[in-house]
Formats: C-alpha cells, structure tokens, sequence
C-alpha cells in the first residue's frame, strides 16, 4: 500500500511535467508548423502517463488533463477534452496492461490512438452541425499526429522517468 | 681653497671686478647682448632646446593620455546617447504606425457613425489547435469586451467575433473558423445570404457564402459585407470578396467561396466595436 503523501508526490510529479509540457506547447511549438499543422501535444499528455499507470490511474490523469484542456482552449462544446481524453487513457492503460508493455511503441500507438478519437470526434461535431467534412477532418488528423509524432519519444522519457522515481514498493 | 682665498683672493676679487666692469661696459656699447652672454646663451641655446623638447613630449604624453581618457569617456557617453536617440526612432517608427491605423480608424469612425465605441486590442496568439481558427486578445471584460461583439482591423475589414471574454483576455473567432456565421449582403446586387466557415476551406483561409438567389449568382471580385440583419452584428462591414462561384451538390443552389479582405495571418492589432447603432 502507498502511503498517502507518497501518492501524492507521484501525482505532483506527473503534473509538474504535464505543466512544463505545457509551457513548451504554449511558448513554443504553438508557433510551429509541420506539415500545415501545429504540434499538438495535448493528446500525447493524455495517453502516454496511462500507458504508465494503467486504465485506472490513467483516465483520471487523463480527465485532469482534459479538464485543463477544455479551460485553454477554444472549442465546438465546452467539454470536447473532457470527453475525449479520458477515453483516450482508458484505451492506452488497457493496451499497456494486456497487449504492449509501456514504452515507445506502446506510446507511439496510445498516441495514435488518442489522435484518431479526437479527430474522429471533431468530424463527428463538424457533422452533427451540418457541415460534414470527413475527408479534410482525415487530412489534418493525420497532419496533426505527424507534426506531435516525433515528442513522443521525449514525452515517453520524461513520463518514464517520473514512474521510475515514483515507483514504491508496496 | 683656504689657503687659495689666502694666496690668490685679492687677485681674484679683482678680476671679478675687472670682468664685472667689462661686462658693464661692453652691456652699455652692444645693442643686442654682451659678447659673453652672447657666447653663454649659444652654449646653453642647445641644452635649453633639448629639455624644452623633453619637457614638451612629456606635456603632449601627458595630454594624451588625458584626452585619450576623456576621449573615451566622451564615446562612451556619445554610444549612451546613439542608442537612446534610436531606441526613440524605433518608438517613434512604432508611433506613426500606430497614428496612421488610428487615423484610419478615426475615418472609419467619421463615416461610420453607427460603430460608436471601439477597443484596440494586442493580438497575443494565433490559432492554438488545428480544428479552430482563433485569436486570442489582450483586453476583456474589464474594459468592455463582450462575447459576441465583432471585431475588425484599422480599415474596418471584418475578422471575426469575440466567442470568450475574460477579465484581461479574449478569444476571438475568425471569419474562417467552423463555429463562425454571419449575416452577409453582396454589395452590388444587394442579394442577402449567410457567410460560414467550412473545415475544408479553413486551411486556405476562405469561407463560403451560401442561401443565395438561385437565378442570381455573384461575380468573382464582388464586395460581401455585413447585413446587420437581427441587430447581432453591425451592417456595412467589409467581410471579403467572392473569389469563386460553385454550385452545390445537389445542383439546386449556388455558394460562393469569399476570400476574406482583412489578413487574418499577419494581425498584430485589431478593434473590438464595444457598441453600434442599428441603422434601418
């Protein structure tokens, strides 16, 4: 069993690299463009701390960080990433518990993952106001996770090495 | 020497007296100087000269190690002033361009009596994702900044409406974001329709122009503005130009795609109309 300010050192940690994640997002990459898309990191700060601390600990990690989403940026409804983000910690906390064992690769697909359902969630509001663009919501889909793929690898390391510091012996 | 004054000092203290006598005399016959001060100073002239040279080069050392010194202090003081004198001409620059937008504005005001308060707004981000075209400004509902109210650039061009306002901060919807529509009248014919934008037009930074006439389709390069119809938005403000005319899916109707007038990519400072007139 964790003790309590134990498991509150771990959660202070995650956030404390979710926020420099965060100012970089903001500071920096937001004025970045590859592919005709921004680096959006957003999805890889929901997915790959999950794939590290599995469904549970991870989708609430991942509400927290859609939470803060919702309130930074501008969107169709107001909880988009407080829908989105979540799920997205659910499905990368169940892949690292079953099928890949955290790590890049596992990141790399969460990442996908995440992408896949927020973009597929924006298509799906774009249709549901009555201007449907699938075909072009596939286009920056892919454009998006392209731009966000290469942070995978230093976003994989930093979360690692919270876990590892962070990893008590219950 | 005792012994010498003893022997010799009556002779030498008349000799004394025979050359001071002599020189006495030959002073009074020359004109110029004696022969033997002639002959002293043509002896020492040298020597004079040569300390005089001395004394000189360690003067002008001396004087140039102090007008070095103040010559440095003097740059120093000079480089404080050059950049200071520039940092005034880079403000300045920054202050006639910012008279000239407000001149406009001031124009736009004169003609436009119906927008009747305005608040110039720093834009202080661009979009933030890649689904939203937005803005994000510097001043919000502590200085009057609604959700709702339109914002445009210093020629009066339409760039979007203000979709969050907070204390110090607002978020700006542009002309191309999806969530964006507007009222819109063609200049020429008068035709109403509604500007929006569309996701697949957003990335070219176009929107479209639909619910027109059927038997009336505009002209590539027609002037859309603002109906004002409903009262949400002030009439008459420049939202683009039609740069294309297509027919829509189903054949029955025509859209068409608007190139907005104001540069949504290169907005450094834009005007929110706190308030407007309806004009009917």
């Amino acid at each position: 069993m964790i003790a309590r300010n134990e498991t509150i050192f771990k959660w202070s940690l995650y956030a404390a690299a979710t926020a420099l994640c965060l100012l970089v997002q903001t500071g920096f990459l937001q004025r970045l463009e590859f592919w005709g898309a921004l680096p959006f990191l957003y999805p890889l700060l929901a997915a790959i701390p999950a794939t590290y601390e599995g469904p549970l600990a991870g989708s609430i990690f991942s509400l927290c960080v859609g939470l803060v989403s919702d309130l930074l940026l501008p969107g169709p409804v107001p909880c988009l990433y407080t829908l989105i983000f979540p799920l997205a910690g659910l499905c990368a906390g169940l892949l690292s518990q079953s099928w890949l064992p955290a790590g890049f690769l596992c990141s790399f697909v969460s990442a996908a993952a995440a992408f896949l359902l927020h973009g597929s969630f924006r298509c799906l509001i774009l249709w549901m106001q009555g201007a449907a663009a699938w075909e072009a919501g596939a286009l920056v889909m892919v454009r998006e996770f392209c731009a966000a793929a290469p942070f995978v690898i230093p976003l994989t390391l930093l979360y690692r090495s919270v876990f590892r510091k962070t990893r008590f012996d219950d | 020497m005792k012994n010498f004054l003893k022997q010799h000092g009556l002779w030498v203290l008349f000799a004394a007296a025979v050359l001071s006598v002599a020189m006495a005399v030959m002073s009074v016959l020359s004109a110029n100087s004696s022969p033997l001060e002639n002959l002293t100073g043509m002896i020492v002239s040298p020597f004079r000269a040569g300390y005089t040279a001395v004394a000189n080069w360690f003067n002008d050392l001396q004087n140039y190690y102090k007008d070095t010194t103040d010559l440095q202090a003097e740059n120093a003081a000079l480089r404080q002033q050059i950049a200071k004198m520039e940092e005034t001409i880079r403000q300045a620059k920054a202050d006639v361009e910012e008279n000239a937008k407000l001149r406009e504005l001031l124009n736009l005001t004169k003609q436009r009596r119906d927008l009747t308060d305005f608040e110039a707004c720093m834009v202080t981000e661009h979009a933030v994702t890649n689904w939203t075209s937005s803005l994000t400004l510097n001043k919000g509902t502590s200085l009057g900044v609604e959700a709702g109210d339109c914002v445009i650039d210093e020629c009066g061009n339409l760039v979007g409406v203000v979709s969050q306002a907070g204390t110090n901060w607002s978020t700006v919807l542009t002309l191309v974001d999806t969530d964006t529509s507007l009222g819109a009248q063609i200049f020429r014919t008068k035709d109403l329709g509604i500007a929006r934008g569309d996701f697949s037009l957003m990335g070219e930074k176009r929107l479209r122009l639909e619910y027109l006439p059927a038997d009336r389709a505009p002209l590539a390069g027609d002037v859309v503005v603002t109906s004002g119809l409903g009262g949400y938005y002030p009439s008459g403000l420049v939202i683009g130009s039609v740069e294309q005319v297509q027919v829509d899916d189903s054949g029955a109707a025509s859209y068409a795609i608007l190139a907005p007038a104001a540069d949504l990519d290169a907005l450094t400072e834009v005007f929110v109309i706190k308030s407007f007139e309806i004009v009917t």
